[in-house]
């Protein structure tokens, strides 16, 4: 009773809250000075015209290495919580052990038409991040969705967790080694002037945004695949 | 008039997706639900993704990949969750009459 | 008028969230209302910084450079929300991976079980 008076009372000043943010809120006329500089900067310093993706991996790059670790940790927590879970097929009802289940032929179908898919739509968003929207933490997210179809199709088969983290150390190392590099021929760490900035809006553009997209969008989906094989029954 | 027809798709598909929301809220049990939210949503989709396709006919081609990926993936996403659901013993609706899927479960280990 | 009505929609996500964080007894349920706070924060900050009239700062050929400061909007919070996006991601699969935990200790996912760390 008093429980359930105090979650109301609660919510409803939150909702009081949240009401004076949204009725007193005024949209924005300009852009303010820093986004403004972004907008400017990024065509012509960087090369690249999606701006997002050039504050992103050369202005605030450092952040991005930041998440990155974050990931990893996450990654490495969920491998401890549920390390020694390997193996085990019990009926998640009554503890009896039983034959590992195939999935349905539907499923597996399914599978075998999406997985191709979704591994060139993948491709596509990774490569594309600086050309329009897009970036190695979307395209990541998207490899790991292709995982999840694995799974779901093959409840038996086996990830190599050697190759994916052997990938995602290496992917790491070679982002730091950019870097790195961007140190010692550019202006700073992480710029992207080592590479030719070439044409404005083709491909091989904006120096070495898209190696790094690719090494991102690597260690992203490598990570969280790592993340849902753990789950696994 | 290409932006008429448009429009009155993307109404019916959003009348579609309030119809998913409403069964979800509505139906007794979890397979039910599952139903509803499935059929119709995916419906819905594809209703305002076609009538997208009225309003810039140029995207055309793009947005009929978009209706073929929505229809490959969530009648199977479903299908996949429905069978979970039916192997943890999720409780049926007291109305229920059929469990096809229980009798053949039983026929095949009958066999087997 | 568009961003107030998308900052009115994230901030209702975030409400919801808190009604049902506080309200629910099953663990699972309380791992969804954590990540419909994390989606209604989403999508706040993306309506804070938008710009009246703006479009998306991405330059092609619906947006030249030289307009690209009048009209594009505002980039930062946007570049903010794609990382967010993932890490929202993983705390999830931390939370789930605790939730399997508890359940294998106490075959219950009613959270009013687990009162050792109470005083």
């Amino acid at each position: 009773m008093i429980r359930r008076a105090g979650i109301v009372l609660a919510v409803a000043l939150f909702g009081l809250v949240f009401a004076r943010l949204t009725v007193h809120h005024v949209e924005r006329q300009s852009l303010p000075p820093l986004g403004k500089r972004y907008v400017e900067l990024v065509p012509q310093a960087l090369g690249a015209p999606n701006v997002i993706t050039g504050i992103l991996l050369t202005y605030r790059a450092f952040d991005t290495l930041g998440e990155v670790a974050v990931l990893f940790m996450v990654a490495a927590g969920v491998g401890l919580v549920l390390g020694r879970r390997e193996g085990r097929n019990e009926n998640p009802l009554t503890d009896a052990p039983q034959p590992p289940r195939q999935a349905s032929e539907i499923v597996r179908t399914g599978a075998q038409i999406l997985v191709p898919l979704i591994a060139i739509f993948a491709a596509y968003i990774i490569t594309n991040g600086h050309l329009s929207a897009g970036g190695g933490f979307q395209g990541g997210a998207v490899v790991a969705s292709s995982a999840i179809l694995l799974l779901l199709a093959d409840p038996r088969r086996r990830f190599d967790q050697q190759f994916l983290s052997s990938t995602e150390s290496a992917a790491g190392v070679l982002f730091v080694l950019v870097g790195v590099a961007g140190l010692i021929f550019a202006s700073g760490f992480l710029d992207n002037r080592v590479l030719p900035l070439g044409q404005f809006g083709t491909f091989f553009s904006a120096g070495a945004i898209p190696l790094l997209s690719v090494l991102l969008g690597a260690k992203v989906g490598c990570e969280l695949s790592v993340i849902i094989d753990r789950f696994r029954a | 008039m290409a932006e008429l027809i448009g429009s009155i798709l993307v109404l019916a598909g959003a009348v579609f997706h309030l119809s998913a929301g409403l069964g979800m809220l509505r139906m007794p049990d979890a397979y039910t639900r599952m139903q509803a939210g499935t059929k119709a949503s995916t419906l819905g989709n594809t209703l305002v993704v076609g009538g997208i396709a009225f309003f810039h006919p140029d995207w055309t081609l793009k947005l009929l990949l978009v209706i073929y990926f929505v229809l490959m993936t969530n009648p199977i996403s479903s299908h996949a969750l429905a069978r979970a659901a039916h192997r943890i013993q999720v409780p049926m609706t007291p109305q229920t009459t059929v469990d096809a899927l229980r009798d053949a479960r039983e026929q095949s280990r009958g066999d087997a | 008028m568009i961003s107030t009505v998308v900052l009115a929609t994230g901030l209702t996500l975030i409400l919801i969230g808190i009604w049902g964080m506080l309200t629910h007894r099953n663990i699972l349920r309380i791992v969804i209302a954590f990540s419909l706070i994390g989606t209604g924060t989403h999508i706040l900050m993306v309506a804070i910084g938008y710009v009246a009239n703006g479009t998306a700062p991405i330059i092609d050929h619906g947006l030249s450079t030289a307009e690209a400061p009048m009209r594009a909007v505002d980039p930062i919070p946007s570049a903010l929300v794609v990382t967010a996006i993932v890490i929202g991601l993983a705390v999830t699969a931390i939370m789930l991976a605790f939730a399997i935990r508890l359940y294998e200790a106490k075959k219950t996912l009613a959270i009013d079980a687990f009162t050792e760390s109470k005083w």
